[in-house]
């Protein structure tokens, strides 16, 4: 054991690489969090002076064009500010210089300002919307980061209820709220651990003890350290609130100054994206610590995991250094370095386009992702095993009707589990049985054009699947395919091959049988093509019939080369997405669906990542268990 | 004698095997008549109202009533198909140069160095082809389209193809550089020679033939895959291929199985030229895991 050998200073080495990883992590994700939060009261601010500037424009009474030039020399936030009236589709006011190019407001809007124009019948739909449903759904106040990092805020001008026209202002980023830095806090746990951990040295002397005292003080001083980080970003969010209360008294003050009655209740002007107060503060400027609080929960709260997380992996590290593991691998390295220089692009390649997204998702799996909240973090959407239990409770294939009848539920995940495996079975079994029929019958000797049928017979093969697949496709057509008419020359009707379960099962499983049965055929052929004459000649020799040739030399000969070849085409065949995408595409009703088109379509036309990224776990399940279960078998059968 | 009965013997090998060669065909002659049909129906003929049994055979018989070319060259005039074998080439070629490159390096190492983890990456690279691919598919899609925004882009496709087709591709060559003698190598290191001198001027001309069955297999899988297409190409401009031909006969919109068929005949024909001169190693290399034991 290595831990029994670990000496002071590799056990204070890996103290040290923990402290200064789990330390520098915390210390960049407490950074990022001070600046998310700046951001967003940045936002918030850019909010209230457009907030402001909308009230000052619905009071109106006096001329736009003034009134926004007004707005912009006094309030410091506003760069430019643009009004557009929805009702007549006029540029109202506007302080940009460009838009003075093309008339003076106010005027019609031009082509170009199409978009402005858009958004705000956008926030007039989107006020229609949640008036409606009573709930705040939709976005009232639109805001965008522009490239050059300046805000674009899009607030609608009211009259009483009703949206008339929106302003459109541009907003510098408001001066930069001091980050401060992740202070002496790093620093000091720093110190006091390395301290505490050089006493304990002192007093005990076993290796062991000593690693697993210190890994002990790291993750207190870890803990101490990420509570004091918590609070620091608590503080600081208070300090933002308190900024945004000053910054609307200011405002206040602008308006008040030159537009008596605007702004009476500056905290009115601190709005939320659904237009409702955020009731941060309220008109005598008293801040609510509650609901400040409460609105930082969440953040925190994700910063705290962050923190668990970040802190397991530094004392993993630490484990790793202390226990000499480190040395160990690092010496590997330097001493394979040229082997792993060979290897490292494609184990890269392969890590971030193959490992990844697998583990990926198998995360996903335990997630209700979908396309709508793509990008929020899966530990907001975790929903245990939900997702399985749905999919695997679902057992009630048949249902009975009104009517007595019977229905079969297409969508169970057991009906396309059992089609799966009677379309491999089924597949399977053809492939295997014509492949070697022919493979026998141009193994004959002395047979005319053997090579001519080999490669003839061998075509489908190279046929792309999917090529093959809509060939297929169209011969099955109802009214103008070859096959329907050929089914005519022999008085019969023509059918609709996928409006029924069985003639849709039957179509693709000839179109499978085509392209299959020449790889069979081929990898028998080989196989039959390297047993020795002799052989037979010697079974001959003993009175041996062709039958009992065939049953005791030919079959045990090819089982080395048929047994890969079936667990191959299994595999393939249960996943072969292609046909049944382009031919059948699972109709009727999804009865022709196999699990990996059911999970695709699951994913792409439903949209319900989690759910699929379950569904293709079970069908890795099923193919797992398959493969340790043929090579058991397989592993079994060559003992013999 | 015995030359009588097997001639009578194979005389039924023979009709059993014309009818299987019928069935084989038949498809493919389909596709032709359809190609040079110029038309964009997939009947041969047209029926009359109400049609006897000749009428009938003639409606199956794979030959269409006028020969044209109009279906090839409208595929390319009046479709963007030439666009999308662009698109296919540029994505299958740049896989095949990525994917070479990673696979004969990774091959190389695992068939020449003893180190730490060699077992662990070679049983990984096994393990991964068993991941159905939906498992990754929806990552993936996330990965490439959400988070890179590489929908609709080169870039993205031809990573994901590279990767697909390594694992197989390191498992060949490392087979193809276990044959070659390492003597070669010792005398050269005697000289001097590093490791990559020793891969770059040794090892690969040695192996010519290897990396040539490699990357044309690397080719054919970029230039023959769907779904990964279908999924983050969505843009009609950046199709590929095969995306393309099935949205000629896929969509809601009229079906054009001229265009496809056409299409489909410039598509196929080179890489089953390529797999019928491939076929004997690409089955050797499928094999050669098993026979081994």
């Amino acid at each position: 054991m290595a831990l029994k050998t670990a000496t002071g200073r590799q056990v204070l080495a890996g103290l040290l690489t923990g402290l200064v990883a789990g330390l520098l992590l915390t210390a960049l994700v407490v950074d990022a969090g001070h600046r998310r939060l700046n951001g967003v009261a940045a936002q918030q601010r850019a909010v209230i002076a457009t907030a402001a500037a909308a009230e000052a424009l619905a009071a109106g009474g006096e001329d736009a064009q003034d009134l926004v030039e007004r707005l912009v020399e006094r309030i410091p936030d506003l760069e430019e500010l643009r009004v557009v009236d929805v009702g007549s589709r006029s540029l109202s006011a506007s302080t940009h210089a460009t838009d003075r190019e093309a008339g003076v407001p106010p005027r019609r809007l031009t082509r170009d300002e199409k978009s402005l124009y858009d958004q705000a019948r956008e926030l007039q739909a989107a006020r229609r919307t949640n008036e409606q449903e009573a709930e705040a759904r939709k976005n009232e106040v639109l805001a965008e980061v522009l490239p050059d990092g300046r805000l674009q805020l899009v607030v609608p001008v009211m009259e009483g209820d009703r949206v008339t026209g929106a302003v459109q202002a541009w907003c510098g980023g408001a001066p930069a709220d001091r980050i401060g830095g992740p202070g002496f806090a790093p620093w000091l746990v720093a110190a006091v651990c390395i301290v505490v951990f050089l006493v304990v040295m002192r007093l005990v002397p076993s290796p062991r003890a000593r690693v697993l005292v210190s890994l002990v003080i790291l993750a207190a001083g870890l803990w101490f350290h990420a509570d004091l980080a918590v609070d620091g970003l608590a503080d600081h969010r208070v300090r933002l609130e308190e900024g945004l209360r000053d910054h609307a008294f200011a405002l206040q003050e602008i308006c008040a100054a030159s537009l008596p009655g605007v702004g009476a209740d500056p905290s009115a002007w601190d709005l939320d994206r659904y237009r409702q107060p955020r009731g941060r503060f309220d008109a005598a400027g008293e801040l609510d610590l509650e609901v400040v609080r409460a609105g930082a929960a969440p953040t925190l709260r994700r910063f705290g995991q962050s923190a668990a997380v970040l802190s397991v992996i530094a004392l993993v590290l630490q484990w790793w250094v202390a226990g000499g593991w480190a040395t160990a691998s690092w010496r590997a390295l330097v001493k394979n370095r040229s082997a792993y220089g060979f290897v490292l692009p494609a184990m890269v390649g392969m890590v971030l386009l193959v490992f990844y997204p697998f583990t990926y998702g198998l995360a996903i799996s335990f997630t209700g992702k979908t396309l709508y909240n793509v990008n929020e973090p899966l530990v907001d959407l975790f929903v245990g095993f939900e997702n399985y239990v749905q999919i695997l409770k679902d057992i009630d294939v048949f249902t009975t009707a009104e009517d007595g009848s019977r229905i079969i539920n297409f969508q169970s995940f057991y009906w396309t589990l059992g089609f799966t495996i009677l379309w491999t079975v089924s597949n399977v079994s053809i492939g295997v049985s014509l492949g070697l029929l022919l493979a026998l019958i141009l193994n004959t000797k002395g047979l005319a054009l053997r090579p001519l049928y080999r490669i003839i017979l061998i075509l489908p093969w190279a046929v792309p699947n999917y090529i093959t697949a809509l060939i297929w496709k169209g011969m099955f057509h109802k009214q103008f395919g070859v096959i329907n008419q050929i089914v005519q020359i022999f008085g019969g009707e023509p059918i609709a091959w996928f409006d029924a379960w069985g003639t849709s099962f039957a179509a693709v499983l000839m179109t499978n049988a085509w392209l299959s049965f020449p790889f069979m055929m081929v990898i028998s052929l080989g196989a039959l093509q390297s047993i020795p004459g002799d052989l037979y000649e010697a079974a001959r020799v003993d009175g041996a019939g062709k039958f009992q040739q065939f049953r005791f030399i030919t079959l045990p000969s090819l089982k080395p080369a048929l047994v890969p070849a079936v667990i191959l085409s299994v595999v393939w065949t249960f996943n072969m997405f292609n046909i049944i995408y382009l031919v059948s595409q699972g109709e009727p009703a999804g009865a022709t669906e196999i699990l990996i088109t059911e999970a695709y379509k699951i994913a792409f036309e439903q949209y319900r990542y989690g759910y699929a990224a379950a569904y293709s776990v079970v069908i890795f399940m099923i193919l797992l268990a398959y493969g340790i279960w043929q090579n058991r078998t397989t592993k079994a059968t060559e003992g013999i | 004698m015995s030359r009588r009965t097997d001639s009578v013997g194979h005389l039924w090998l023979h009709l059993f095997l014309l009818v299987m060669v019928v069935i084989t065909v038949y498809p493919i002659l389909w596709v032709l008549s359809v190609a040079f049909s110029g038309g964009q129906s997939l009947a041969f003929a047209d029926l009359p109202p109400d049609p006897g049994v000749l009428d009938r055979l003639r409606a199956i018989v794979p030959w269409p009533e006028q020969l044209t070319w109009s279906n090839f060259s409208d595929v390319f005039s009046q479709q963007p198909f030439g666009r999308w074998l662009l698109n296919s080439t540029i994505v299958a070629g740049a896989t095949t140069l990525c994917g070479v490159f990673l696979a004969s390096t990774a091959g190389y190492a695992f068939s020449r160095f003893k180190f730490p983890g060699r077992r662990a990456g070679m049983m990984g690279f096994l393990v991964s082809q068993m991941f159905p691919g939906t498992l990754t598919l929806v990552p993936l899609y996330i990965i490439i389209v959400v988070w890179l925004e590489l929908g609709s882009n080169f870039l993205g496709l031809i990573l994901l193809y590279s990767t697909t087709a390594i694992p197989f591709c390191v498992w060949m060559l490392k087979g193809y550089f276990d044959t070659i003698p390492i003597e070669l190598e010792e005398s050269a290191k005697m000289d001097g020679a590093s490791a990559l001198t020793i891969f770059y001027r040794i090892i690969l001309p040695l192996s010519k033939p290897a990396i040539a069955v490699t990357a044309l297999f690397s080719f054919m899988t970029a230039w023959n895959e769907f779904v990964l297409a279908l999924t983050i190409m969505d843009q009609e401009i950046m199709y590929t291929a095969p995306v393309g031909l099935r949205f000629f006969v896929g969509g809601y919109a009229e079906q054009q199985w001229g265009y496809f068929a056409a299409g489909s005949i410039v598509a196929a024909l080179p890489v089953m030229i390529l797999f019928l001169i491939l076929q004997r190693y690409l089955i050797s290399g499928l094999t050669a895991g098993a026979v081994k034991g």
